[in-house]
């Protein structure tokens, strides 16, 4: 017990956590990533490589669906938390580390586990791909993918069906996982149980600490964990109301960025909109440019909020319906998920990524284009 | 005798790593076959004291075979799932022949009076090699090598799709290529 | 010149393994330091022993169809590699392999890199895994051909292949002073074949974690010390190579290899924390436009130097 009771302390103290964010819990899960970091806990990429699935909210069918096919790929010790408000995160993750540190609870789970699953595999019945011409006249391969829901930075209910010709998108739709539920999703807190359903003004904290959040997943996409922590940090000082703090890193963390030049040469020309474009798509006009320009966008966003009025409804550079009437929107407008799926045909799948993270998605729309 | 050993060795991993090729069933698993038996015979290059020619048969073979699997899988759209790749084709003509020609050879190599050695080798068996291979003609070689890389990328740049018009324009006047995705130095 | 160094017998090799062992731990170290101070946590330098410890009590997985044989050979193979480099690498006076060719030898480990981060992205039968696999080989494809012009130029300059003889030709002035672009070529593919920092793209968060993405337990461990490993015996190797071998002050040589291998791996590590990623879409232009001519340009002066001197 003596060897094996030390390790699993010493593993506790470095558990990774998937997190699942159900649309409309986006405080919870940035309550669970900030509560996480606070135990020297990590963000798992993918169930491989976590210990603890975090699902912030409650799943509509198709969403529980796909976080009961992680929950069997995780390999174990596992625990799986279901947390409905940021004020359950602490008790949640508590709970979570005793559920890992339950030696023969693991070892029970473990032996049910083993032989079941997995071999399944589908034997000889796997179609060919069919082929298509490649943006070079090449015959390749189609190989269907769907992106999201779960995904590291990734927007939360989000999902992608993409025809991929090797990591290259040649089309796309898009979804929203449980469309059909109701609400607009990933929106602000104000849909799910964050709150008790009040439609409330969203206050300049909050707004900006969403900038913060999407700025940070952009950062991490770019493969820049140092700036993207940074980022996060910021976020998380913006909502438990360290404003003073938060401005000044976050205007350090601007100068940083635009300092990049690397950062800058990786980002500029990908994913090019061009306002005409976005009237056409219905996105917010404030994404004009590259990916570069919109990382730059969110972050002056960030700042003028922060150093505007508290509870700001109108005007400024942020525009596009900050706190606007409709109430659940945090900060950026509705984004219809067919023009996610328009924006990113043609992009490799990294670039790809970049270009979604880039449209500061603070909430998309339920309609989808099937 | 242990060398003795381990060269007889390598020997046979070499040939049932090269049988593997032909047995295996996926396209993966072949190409890392070859790379195997490769590096087995250059492990064996190595024993016979000819390092600079064995460290290169394993260097150029695994990344031949890395680039080979690459394009296998992508132009035959192979996954791990899909086993069931079959490198043989007319098996019944093949397998005979195959076998004959490996015997032949075979037997040419056990068979044949080799001459014994005279003198010894030189201190730089590498060099000497080099000498005795390229000797005079070294430039000749050098410049053999250039011209085969241009023809490599003339057969690519023949090849593409997209010419030069497509990307800077009939005029050849766009100051940035119409390319679907951007590059690296700003081009 | 100086003295070559002399072989040491097979006995010593787990000494070998064990400086290479703790080089790759004072990375990992140097890393979770890092990583912890810029996100605030005390638990940093704690990181690396508590990722040991829950990998080591996380259960293996495999995934439906895997080919569980490459994966495992190519999950594996980084740490074998990273040993076999270090064998040719001089310590001081001391050297376990004094291959006539050993410069060609390193090469021909580093090119294994393909092999097995492809291996361990095909076998798991992932979108994901094998998106990253490919990232891998693109970034190979730009980088593999400046690297070898880059260790062309220490062995030109030294009229050998021999790493020994390569270090002792650094009597008076370091490669590294002389010959820059080949060392940062150098140390480019070294943080390239250790898939670290900039070159991480392979493993990336927007494909789930790329090749490592269904990777647990044992298997990521070996696959994640593979990686530091590779970074600590491409860092030692930079000794004999750019940085004058053994050559120092007051210290003994192995002690000099040993200061030099840890402060240039310092170095590797902390790029890590400084940098975006080179996205191999980008970095493929670079490679070939600007990295291949630069570093063919510094074989060339050093051909004329050495002709000339």
């Amino acid at each position: 017990m003596g060897v094996s009771g030390a390790l699993a302390r010493l593993a506790l103290r470095h558990a990774h956590l998937l997190v699942i964010e159900v649309p409309g819990y986006w405080l919870t899960r940035v309550a669970v990533e900030r509560l996480a970091g606070v135990r020297g806990w990590r963000l798992a990429v993918s169930p491989a490589d976590a210990d603890i699935l975090a699902v912030c909210g409650s799943p509509g069918p198709e969403l529980a669906l796909v976080v009961a096919r992680l929950w069997e790929q995780l390999p174990g010790p596992r625990a799986r938390i279901d947390v409905a408000a940021p004020d359950l995160v602490a008790a949640a993750l508590d709970q979570a580390e005793a559920m890992l540190r339950d030696t023969p609870r693991q070892r029970r789970d473990s032996t049910a586990r083993d032989g079941q699953g997995l071999d399944d595999a589908p034997g000889g019945d796997i179609a060919l791909a069919h082929g298509s011409e490649d943006r070079d006249g090449l015959e390749m391969d189609v190989l269907q993918v769907r992106l999201g829901p779960v995904l590291p930075d990734w927007p939360a209910g989000l999902v992608l069906r993409a025809h991929l010709h090797g990591d290259l998108i040649v089309e796309a739709q898009a979804g929203v996982v449980d469309a059909g539920q109701g609400g607009p999703a990933g929106g602000g807190h104000v849909v799910g149980g964050d709150t008790s359903g009040d439609i409330r003004q969203v206050d300049a904290g909050e707004v900006a600490a969403r900038r913060c959040d999407n700025a940070a997943r952009l950062l991490a996409l770019a493969g820049w964990p140092d700036a993207a922590g940074g980022a996060r940090a910021i976020r998380d000082r913006l909502l438990t109301g360290d404003r003073s703090a938060a401005i000044t890193e976050l205007a350090r963390l601007r100068r940083r960025v635009r300092r990049s030049w690397l950062l800058r040469w990786s980002l500029r020309r990908v994913g090019p909109l061009p306002p005409d474009e976005l009237a056409r798509l219905g996105l917010a006009p404030d994404l004009t440019g590259d990916v570069w320009d919109r990382l730059n966008g969110m972050l002056d966003r960030a700042v003028f909020v922060t150093g505007g009025p508290a509870g700001v409804a109108a005007g400024g550079p942020a525009g596009a319906g900050v706190g606007g009437p409709t109430g659940f929107d945090v900060g950026g407008s509705v984004t219809p998920p067919a023009a996610v799926a328009s924006v990113v045909s043609g992009w490799d799948v990294a670039t790809a990524r970049l270009i979604v993270a880039s449209l500061d998605i603070a909430a998309l729309d339920v309609v989808t284009d099937g | 005798m242990v060398t003795h050993l381990v060269f007889w060795g390598l020997a046979v991993v070499a040939v049932l790593a090269g049988v593997a090729v032909f047995v295996v069933n996926s396209m993966a698993r072949a190409s890392y076959s070859l790379a195997l038996s490769f590096i087995a015979v250059g492990l064996q290059l190595l024993l016979l004291q000819q390092l600079y020619v064995g460290v290169l048969v394993i260097l150029m073979m695994v990344m031949e075979m890395a680039i080979m699997a690459v394009y296998m899988n992508m132009f035959m759209g192979m996954n791990p799932a899909m086993m069931s790749m079959n490198m043989v084709h007319g098996a019944r003509h093949a397998l005979p022949v195959s076998v004959g020609v490996f015997l032949l050879l075979a037997a040419g190599a056990l068979f044949a009076p080799w001459p014994s050695r005279r003198g010894s080798p030189p201190a730089d068996v590498t060099a000497a090699l080099g000498m005795e291979l390229m000797g005079p003609k070294m430039l000749a070689m050098a410049g053999v090598g250039v011209v085969m890389a241009a023809t490599i990328v003339s057969g690519v740049v023949l090849a593409a799709h997209r010419t030069r018009y497509d990307r800077f324009g009939d005029d050849l006047r766009r100051p940035r290529p119409a390319d679907p995705q951007p590059g690296g130095v700003g081009r | 010149m100086a003295d070559l160094p002399a072989v040491v017998s097979g006995g010593w090799a787990p000494v070998a393994a064990g400086l290479l062992g703790a080089l790759a731990v004072a990375a990992a170290l140097l890393d979770g330091a890092l990583a912890g101070r810029a996100a605030g946590v005390r638990s940093g330098m704690g990181q690396p022993a508590g990722e040991v410890a829950r990998l080591l009590r996380q259960r293996r997985r495999t995934t439906v169809a895997a080919d569980r044989l490459l994966w495992r050979i190519g999950g594996a193979g980084l740490l074998g590699m990273a040993l076999m480099i270090v064998t040719v690498v001089p310590l001081g006076r001391w050297t376990l392999f004094d291959l006539g060719v050993g410069v060609v030898w390193v090469n021909a480990l580093d090119v294994l890199a393909w092999a097995f981060v492809w291996l361990t992205g095909w076998g798991a039968n992932s979108a994901y895994a094998l998106v990253g696999g490919y990232r891998f080989l693109a970034h190979g494809l730009a980088y593999e051909l400046p690297l070898m012009f880059a260790l062309v130029a220490p062995a030109v300059a030294a009229s050998s292949l021999r790493v020994g003889e390569v270090a002792a030709a650094q009597q008076g002035l370091w490669f590294v002073v002389w010959m820059p672009v080949a060392f940062v070529v150098y140390c480019l593919g070294v943080v390239a074949i250790a898939v670290w920092g900039p070159f991480s793209p392979a493993l990336g968060r927007d494909v789930a974690g790329g090749v490592t993405a269904e990777l647990s337990g044992v298997d990521r461990l070996l696959f994640l010390a593979g990686r530091y490993a590779l970074l600590a015996a491409g860092a030692a190797f930079a000794v004999p190579m750019f940085l004058g071998g053994g050559a120092g002050p007051l210290l003994p040589a192995w002690a000099w290899v040993l200061v030099k291998a840890a402060v240039l791996l310092a170095g590797l590590v902390w790029l890590r924390r400084r940098v975006p990623a080179l996205r191999p879409d980008v970095f493929m232009e670079v490679g070939w436009l600007v990295l291949l001519p630069a570093v063919l340009l510094q074989d060339l002066l050093v051909a004329v130097v050495v002709i000339g001197g």
